[in-house]
């Protein structure tokens, strides 16, 4: 492992984005495995709003522990809280005219405009315009209201929507729902993609292709992941889409694991919804709010309000008063006409809180310079990891685990998924956290590592590496094998 | 009259005749003195003029309220009003309560150790509560937590009938493609002629949804020329569309002319005329006015958290499901069609709902499962993992309300709302601009929120008589460190709540308002 720690550090010291990693808090070993909150000190209320501090660290316990847990729960950027802490501020300055009044020089935008400064942050990193894009509600929220919007069955001719077998759980109940509210049923109406071929269920484009080409006449509405949730896979996803097209399929995809990970040109690539959420690798909070794509042919607003039955202009949405035209939406006027674009399918104002913390993060994402610069690193990143993995390990310890997320970078993000031996897994994951190395787990048997270029580093592979074949050792002694 | 003797009149039913000395300062003061909440004052921060003015942010939040303004015995001037509230950094007079509520300083606290939580535990947060924390809940826990602080406020049997989740409009729908499940017979929806428009948007387009025209299946029940939306007007809609009624769904309180409906009496008659269910839009309503949802029938409510909850703006929202829907029978109607539509799915028969994963029952949600099998009861409906820090921001509001009651809050309310009336009624006249000896006075203003306190919350409409007056007032009002809502063309809202308002803030309002009725009328 010497040779490895060397290459490693070499690699950091040579990384032109080893910097951004200064601008997130890492938890370090002591706080990763605390039960209490760091005691307040006298004077622990700040006077200033902007006074937020860590607790002051113990040495010797200093040390960041290994966080390779970014594709379940992204790490606090440092700004962060001085922006929440501006926003509470605003709040207690302004009370409701927070809702109207602009600051000078404030970083935060007023109240009414913060679902479109949001959507402004994020449209690069989907790759779409500011108006095909809208910051809300939650992902299997957004999921339901696409649906709801574009998926139109008819029994008699296209009905079907098409999902992978091994969905996150959540898609599948919302296709399921989705399906019964129009008195359907899985049976008649739900088909899965399955992998004829591989064990892992990684599925080739051209597996998802024939299921679709089968089913083509029948289908309404195809939703896939970006990035596959269980193996790491990223998708094709302009060709599956293109594909689906020629078929006269609707396209969603789930962006879950591949937004702020992988490069997406969500419009170019002609995808017609999109929906994800923001507290993995965009590093917004736990259950940040999410956020939408609407490609711009899908939400266009044909008519004016005073013409003619206005409602045959625009796609019918389940609608909210946040996704009216803003110059009326204050007249309250019993006519909801949406504006055009993804914001018209906001149906209310958004937490500012929420919105705040997803923000600020962003700006890391624009101070990076973006996706395509970080999956640079990320390519590097997961590629040095595996490498370690392969040939840097035991053959014992090899033995004892197989990467099912495919080999080929293009086909992934960050991520690799382990697939331990029966019954290691709880022990594996013991002796990481001991160790203080933050993995995820999926039971039975999966490991998922996901090394984020924005603060991951190369020596933090190495260690999990380390870490790793330690841990497959004593669960080897465990199992008594 | 002592504070306790106006109260028990107002619960009554009947107004006050408040003592000839009500329009002085000193009553006014006086009332502060024998308020038993105003120690809850202190909890908040109130915008001061200065920080309203506020052109950038300079790292300073206002000083903690006193509960009474400090009086140092000596007066500067002849004007009572010029012992207290002209210092700039005093707090303003904060009545947008029914609109945004002010920040509980508890936020901060709440929000911090939600931040600390996130930076230290990094994932293990969701898993992991921190013992000294003020949020007493891991994330995956916290939603419950808040949830089982609603029960009182909002009158449930128990956290299984509250659910704490996304935004007001969206649980409508969720609520609705839950519980709206219309049949040829059974198809329409009832709700009031002029519904807070994202309550119209989201009816309309849930129709819409089920290929049903708005036009036939919306009916809207009219409110006579004050827009009073009398019981039994409502009670008459309902019998004469029962039959071909799936929803009724109403606001608990109205939200431009603050009418507080008879919850509990239309919905007894709707059950009881075979109306299948009947919704509550309680974003006013909801830590404003005292609720019994489980005890009068609800079927379901929804609710925001940024009003009279001060949770913040746009802060997480909640919604209420009679534990009535939570088994796996469902009732039958008399035409021996389910009232609702349940699946058979998995594990067993529950209420048709747009599911996500979190809707599912905790201890099976992370087998990943294919199979959905709901948390019993309102929890069931969840979509995704909430916003651990919105909900941070939300336990710490709550947690103002579990010092005290709703039955205390509304008894301040009570008096706080009956005491501005009144005090505004001096304000009535419109002083005649012409010195021809035209003695008609015609009054400024009219109060458009009903006059018996039983029907009404803390809020106030007052409508303005005269083209022009509402931009001249409102200026005036914001000059003098009044914050209030208008509502173009002509309706200022003005809400005293009972957490943070004084009496004082009530006597300076109304004094600020005349004079502001007086100089926009010269």
């Amino acid at each position: 492992m010497v040779d490895a720690r060397q290459r490693a550090r070499a690699l950091d010291q040579s990384d032109a984005l080893a910097s951004t990693r200064g601008e997130f808090n890492i938890p370090t070993r002591a706080q990763i495995a605390s039960s209490r909150l760091s005691d307040p000190g006298p004077g622990a209320i700040p006077a200033s709003p902007h006074n937020f501090k860590l607790p002051s660290r113990d040495l010797a316990a200093s040390g960041g522990c290994v966080y390779l847990c970014g594709n379940s729960l992204g790490l606090q950027p440092k700004r962060t809280p001085a922006r929440i802490g501006q926003y509470l501020a605003t709040w207690a300055a302004h009370g409701v005219q927070g809702h109207f009044k602009p600051l000078d020089d404030s970083p935060l935008p007023t109240w009414v405009d913060v679902d479109a400064r949001a959507a402004e942050l994020v449209a690069p990193i989907v790759g779409a315009a500011e108006s095909e894009v809208a910051v809300m509600q939650t992902l299997t929220a957004n999921l339901h209201l696409l649906m709801s919007a574009f998926y139109h069955p008819d029994i008699n001719g296209r009905h079907k929507i098409i999902l992978e077998s091994r969905a996150f759980p959540s898609d599948h109940f919302a296709v399921e729902t989705q399906l019964r509210h129009h008195g359907l049923t899985p049976e008649t109406s739900m088909v899965t993609i399955q992998s004829p071929f591989s064990e892992d269920n990684v599925l080739s484009s051209y597996d998802i292709m024939s299921v679709i080409s089968t089913h083509a006449a029948s289908t309404a509405l195809i939703l896939l992941p970006g990035i596959q949730y269980y193996t790491g896979q990223l998708l094709d996803i302009p060709v599956i889409t293109a594909f689906a097209h020629k078929h006269g399929i609707f396209v969603v995809w789930d962006l879950a694991h591949a937004v702020g990970n992988v490069p997406l040109s969500l419009h170019d690539w002609d995808v017609d919804a999109a929906a994800w959420c923001s507290y993995k690798y965009l590093n917004g909070g736990p259950g940040c709010i999410g956020g939408l794509f609407v490609h711009e042919r899908n939400s266009l607003v044909t008519k004016a309000v005073t013409d003619d039955k206005p409602e045959e202009g625009y796609s019918n949405r389940l609608a909210g008063w946040w996704g009216n035209d803003k110059r009326t939406r204050f007249a309250m006027a019993n006519k909801f006409h949406p504006v055009s674009g993804a914001a018209g399918f906001q149906l209310s104002n958004p937490s500012v809180l929420d919105i705040t913390s997803l923000s600020a993060s962003l700006e890391v994402f624009a101070l990076a310079g973006g996706v395509p610069t970080l999956r640079k690193k990320s390519l590097t990143l997961t590629a040095f990891l595996e490498s370690l993995l392969v040939s840097a390990m035991s053959a014992d310890h090899r033995a004892l685990f197989r990467i099912i997320t495919p080999s080929d970078p293009e086909q992934r993000g960050a991520q690799l998924s382990l697939l331990l031996s029966p019954g290691m897994l709880e022990t594996v994951m013991k002796e990481l956290e001991a160790r203080s190395v933050i993995v995820d787990e999926r039971k039975p048997d999966v490991i998922r590592v996901a090394p984020a270029p924005l603060y991951n580093t190369f020596s933090d592979c190495v260690e999990f590496v380390e870490a790793f074949s330690a841990a497959l050792e004593a669960a080897k002694g465990a199992k008594g094998g | 009259m002592d504070f306790q003797t106006l109260v028990k009149i107002l619960r009554a039913g009947r107004v006050p005749d408040f003592h000839p000395d009500a329009d002085s300062f000193a009553y006014a003061d006086a009332l502060d003195a024998q308020d038993g909440l105003s120690h809850l004052r202190e909890q908040f921060i109130i915008p001061t003029r200065t920080s309203l003015k506020k052109r950038a942010l300079d790292g300073t939040v206002p000083d903690a309220p006193s509960p009474r303004p400090r009086t140092n015995g000596s007066t500067k001037s002849s004007h009572p009003d010029k012992k207290y509230g002209d210092d700039d950094n005093d707090p303003s007079i904060y009545l947008i309560g029914n609109s945004l509520g002010a920040q509980p300083r508890a936020v901060r606290a709440h929000v911090d150790a939600q931040l600390e939580t996130w930076a230290s535990l990094g994932v293990n947060g969701h898993f992991t509560a921190l013992e000294n924390s003020p949020l007493g809940a891991s994330w995956q826990d916290l939603a419950e937590e808040c949830g089982r602080k609603f029960v009182p406020i909002v009158g449930a049997a128990s956290a299984s009938e509250v659910v704490v989740m996304n935004t007001l409009t969206l649980n409508l729908h969720l609520m609705m493609a839950s519980f709206y499940r219309p049949t040829e017979k059974r198809h329409k929806i009832l709700l009031e002629w002029r519904p807070f428009p994202s309550d119209w948007y989201a009816i309309q387009s849930q129709i819409a949804w089920h290929g049903l025209d708005p036009a036939t299946s919306m009916v809207e029940i009219q409110p006579d020329a004050d827009q009073y939306l009398a019981t039994a007007a409502i009670l008459a809609a309902i019998d004469e569309h029962a039959d071909s009624t799936a929803l009724l769904l109403l606001p608990g309180i109205q939200y431009y002319t603050g009418q507080l409906l008879d919850m509990a009496r239309i919905t007894a008659h709707a059950k009881a005329r075979g109306v299948p269910v009947v919704g509550w839009d309680l974003a006013h309503a909801a830590g404003n006015v005292e609720l019994r949802l489980h005890e009068w029938g609800v079927d379901f409510a929804v609710w925001c958290t940024y009003k009279y909850l001060n949770a913040g703006p746009g802060a997480i929202a909640g919604a209420f499901v009679h534990e009535r829907h939570h088994g796996r029978d469902e009732p039958q109607d008399e035409d021996g069609e389910a009232k609702g539509s349940s699946s058979v799915w998995g594990a067993g028969q529950f209420r048709h709902r747009l599911a996500g994963w979190y809707g599912a029952d905790k201890s099976v949600r992370f087998d990943m499962a294919k199979t959905f099998v709901p948390t019993p009861g309102a929890p069931g409906y969840q979509l995704s993992n909430p916003s651990a820090i919105d909900l941070a921001a939300l336990s710490a509001a709550l947690s103002v309300f579990g010092q005290t009651s709703m039955a205390a809050l509304r008894d301040k309310a009570l008096l706080l709302t009956a005491y501005a009336e009144h005090l505004l009624g001096k304000s009535l006249p419109l002083p005649s601009s012409s010195g021809n000896g035209d003695a008609a006075v015609r009054p400024a203003f009219r109060i458009i929120t009903p006059a018996n306190p039983a029907e009404r919350g803390s809020q106030l409409s007052l409508l303005l008589l005269r083209p022009g007056l509402l931009d001249r007032v409102s200026r005036y009002l914001v000059e003098n460190g009044v914050v209030f809502d208008a509502r173009k063309p002509d309706v200022i809202r003005v809400a005293p709540v009972p957490m943070y308002c004084s009496f004082v803030d009530v006597w300076r309002f109304a004094d600020v308002f005349r004079r502001a009725i007086a100089v926009s009328s010269a």
